[in-house]
């Protein structure tokens, strides 16, 4: 089956999300989709996939136009999605799981649990798999509940499967069986949509490209006359490096120092450590771990091993309130769910980490907190009506500079800033940026997380790239650039230069 | 709540209309308000001797405050637990155990404890007390620390201490009962000018002290802020499972007075049954004082309205002669009506 998706157009708001993008997937080939985070990747597939309707434009198979009004639709018509978070239920058998939805009956609406089991048999068996369909789903590793899957789609005569960044979980012998279930499929005749940020997978198992960048197609062909390096520029742009943010870098003495730190999921291995007056950035793709490991780093998560040193001194910290302490601050990523307190008012939501700083035998000084806060509104510039007013009635940018607010009174001598402007618009963005660099000007030893790869280089004196829970490399001066940041954050290395 | 208030301080009069203005209580105090004309008119305004139908109003009231104390106090320390998102259910149970060895402690019979040592007397009353309240805070914060370290759900959690320490209680108490010297009962039934309101001055002065705690320390705020956002207040520094335990542990220490005073009211207590739907009635003062079970939303001046309102009612439907029964119903339509209203108003 040929699909085709042609002139697409979708738009959330004022937000163009896809702009006139047509793209062609064969049967038989496995094609990759990739390009940054926002870039439209998974809205164009939700359109494909019946999730979302476009505003414009037209998918065809074989040459026939469709519509899909829902996600059933679209099974129906022959193309599966199969999601990052998967679809299973943990407590049913493998072959139950299968039929999930779309149960065989027997008589009097009884589960026809014999046939079931059989049929998945087949398709096991069809598919070159070794699995038993009676086995509990919880006892799968991630790459055969992937696989399971799979199989469901197939079952339901899929001829288009799009995998939604299947092998972001699962460790190298698990992705290498994924990828000779995927090859099968090629063989058969299936064409698969493979949404990936590891650029050596799409390398190693696909036969087409198709790069996304701002809702745009900016480049497709075949993967055989291309190299990592061509898709990592494809996805960032050419050269859109701006004016490289300037100050008096005066770095002192090492302040916070983290080595061999691990934990039971999220990252391993971590070294590194920074100094008074120097801006360290931290970036990577989605899900590379960074925030879990400056969340541990702020007790706020337990570490498996790993040794952390404070000016000079090695610390155990075991709480976010002891390292509010040690001096160490963090603003955390997405605002929403992780710094704004919504039942408390502005002044409140910028004080809530001073309260035990300057309390009198456990009551706050109230006076005290508004001045510090006064102090703070006239150096961030913030737009607010009433200090008692509700946090709820700021704007995003301004919420974000109260969140740093509250931060900025502890006086810490080490501040994370975890997506520091997530969410702002424009020129709150270019204020919060001064704002660091003023810190960073006052001694502040400063860790900016960050995916935009703009924000790093233009912010940060180095950067180290973090690839699945790891410190892939490092990026530093006036040589950084997103190309190269890029490259390690999908799990690739600079050549010596 | 408005609690740190700047500008617009206006002398006592703007800042009282400021307050009024913006005061999350307002339709609660009208709603009493209401309530208590009501119940005025029903009683019957004499015109011919003032006097003497404002001592008929004053003593029907102070009996309306006194039975609802015990409880009234408890909903105190519930309000925080709610507030942080949690629940207690296991208040009632608690007052009966705390109760039981209290009156073991006082017993003027043969096993009386403090009578053995040879302590009687204001001594033996003073160690009683406090007694009360040290079992409420450790038995309070070993409930916290199940809930925090434990990790296990407040409402089963309680649910689980609700259960043990009643049977336990019962079991030991099986055919003995303690004698509580006449004395102690003055806590309680202390006469002044022929009226009693002792456990309401309790109420009174507990509940304000918590209403400053609640808005002025920095474990008050923190209260709001972990069951506003739990996670937030992690990552602003907040040590999440210690203001917990906190709230489970006031509210023991509550529980310990409320049992003092209920033993000192009548100076026995029926182990099977006393202070059992004490934890539904003091959620119900919480919540028709304004406080949402999702937590991050509450006051404490707004749960004494809501104990006031349920308590008026009470009386009211007992002035209109409502059959006994039926007055559990009516509790549930008000809880149930008072949070309508609340959403209603808050949306």
């Amino acid at each position: 089956m040929i699909v085709e998706m042609k002139n697409i157009y979708k738009s959330f708001g004022k937000n163009q999300v896809l702009k006139d993008v047509s793209i062609t997937i064969n049967g038989g080939e496995i094609c990759a989709l990739i390009g940054e985070n926002g870039a439209g990747k998974s809205t164009l597939m939700n359109i494909l996939g019946g999730v979302l309707p476009a505003d414009s434009g037209t998918i065809y198979l074989d040459g026939k136009p469709v519509r899909f009004a829902n996600p059933a639709e679209s099974l129906r018509a022959g193309i599966a999605f199969i999601h990052q978070e998967l679809n299973l239920i943990n407590d049913l058998p493998v072959y139950e799981n299968m039929f999930l939805g779309r149960e065989i009956r027997s008589r009097w609406g009884r589960l026809d649990l014999e046939t079931m089991e059989e049929k998945t048999a087949d398709i096991f068996r069809r598919m070159n798999i070794e699995l038993d369909p009676r086995a509990m789903v919880r006892d799968l590793d991630a790459s055969y509940k992937q696989i399971v899957e799979i199989c469901r789609a197939i079952m339901m005569d899929a001829s288009v499967i799009i995998m939604d960044e299947p092998t972001t979980s699962l460790t190298e012998p698990e992705i290498r069986r994924v990828f000779q279930m995927m090859e099968t499929l090629r063989d058969q005749g299936v064409g698969i949509i493979f949404i990936s940020h590891k650029l050596n997978e799409v390398m190693d198992i696909c036969e087409r490209y198709m790069v996304l960048r701002d809702g745009e197609l900016v480049a497709e062909g075949d993967v055989a006359a291309v190299t990592t390096d061509d898709l990592a520029r494809f996805m960032v742009g050419h050269d859109v490096r701006t004016e490289q943010l300037t100050r008096e870098v005066r770095i002192g003495e090492e302040v916070l120092r983290v080595e061999n730190l691990n934990h039971r999921t999220a990252f391993r291995g971590i070294n590194f450590s920074v100094r008074r007056g120097e801006i360290l950035g931290f970036t990577g793709l989605l899900g590379d771990g960074r925030s879990e490991l400056f969340q541990a780093i702020f007790g706020a998560d337990e570490v498996l091993s790993g040794r952390v040193w404070l000016d000079g001194q090695e610390v155990k910290i075991h709480s976010t309130e002891h390292a509010l302490e040690l001096g160490i601050g963090y603003l955390p990523r997405n605002r929403k769910e992780n710094a704004i307190i919504k039942d408390m008012n502005i002044l409140e939501n910028a004080s809530i980490v001073t309260w035990p700083l300057f309390a009198k035998r456990g009551v706050i000084d109230i006076n005290r907190q508004e001045g510090l806060f006064t102090e703070q509104i006239d150096r961030l510039g913030i737009r607010l009506q009433r200090i008692t007013d509700s946090i709820n009635t700021l704007s995003g940018g301004n919420q974000q500079k109260v969140v740093l607010a509250k931060w900025l009174a502890a006086r810490p001598k080490v501040l994370i800033l975890d997506n520091p402007t997530q969410g702002v618009d424009v020129g709150a963005k270019e204020e919060i940026y001064d704002i660091i660099l003023d810190l960073a000007e006052q001694g502040l030893a400063i860790i900016v997380l960050s995916s935009e790869a703009q924000e790093i280089i233009r912010l940060c004196d180095r950067a180290l790239v973090m690839y699945q829970g790891h410190i892939q490399g490092e990026v530093s001066g006036g040589t950084m650039n997103e190309h190269d940041i890029m490259r390690l954050a999908t799990g690739g290395v600079l050549s010596a230069s | 709540m408005k609690v740190m208030e700047t500008g617009e301080k206006t002398g006592f009069v703007g800042r009282l209309r400021l307050r009024w203005a913006n005061d999350s209580h307002f339709g609660t105090v009208l709603v009493l308000l209401g309530l208590i004309i009501l119940q005025t008119l029903v009683l019957g305004f004499d015109y011919d001797s003032v006097g003497q139908w404002f001592s008929a109003w004053g003593r029907n009231w102070i009996n309306i405050l006194r039975n609802n104390a015990g409880v009234g106090i408890i909903a105190l320390g519930m309000t925080f637990v709610i507030i942080t998102g949690g629940i207690d259910l296991s208040v009632g149970s608690t007052l009966v155990a705390i109760g039981a060895a209290s009156m073991m402690m006082l017993d003027i019979g043969p096993k009386g404890f403090l009578g053995n040592l040879g302590i009687t007397g204001l001594p033996a009353y003073v160690l009683t007390v406090i007694f009360a309240m040290l079992m409420g805070l450790v038995l309070g914060a070993l409930t916290g620390l199940l809930i925090t370290k434990g990790r296990i759900a407040p409402f089963v959690a309680t649910l689980g201490t609700m259960k043990i320490l009643r049977s336990v209680t019962q079991h030991f108490m099986q055919g003995y009962n303690p004698r509580v010297p006449r004395e102690f009962l003055q806590l309680a039934n202390l006469q002044v000018g022929g009226l009693m309101f002792m456990p309401i001055i309790y109420w009174l002065a507990i509940a304000l002290i918590l209403i400053y705690v609640s808005q002025r320390t920095v474990w008050g705020r923190q209260v709001i802020a972990v069951g506003s956002n739990e996670r937030a207040a992690q990552l602003s520094g907040v040590n999440v499972n210690r203001v917990k335990v906190g709230a489970y542990t006031l509210t023991g220490v509550l529980v310990g007075i409320a049992s003092i005073i209920q033993v000192a009211r009548i100076g026995t207590m029926d182990f099977a049954n006393a202070g059992s739907g004490y934890e539904m009635d003091a959620i119900a003062a919480a919540v028709v004082g304004g406080t949402s079970m999702r937590g991050g939303r509450g006051t404490i001046f707004g749960t004494v309205l809501g104990m006031l309102i349920i308590a008026v009612m009470n009386n009211l439907l007992n002035l209109f002669g409502v059959p006994p029964f039926l007055r559990e119903a009516a509790k549930g339509v008000i809880v149930i009506a008072s949070v309508l209203f609340q959403r209603k108003e808050s949306a």
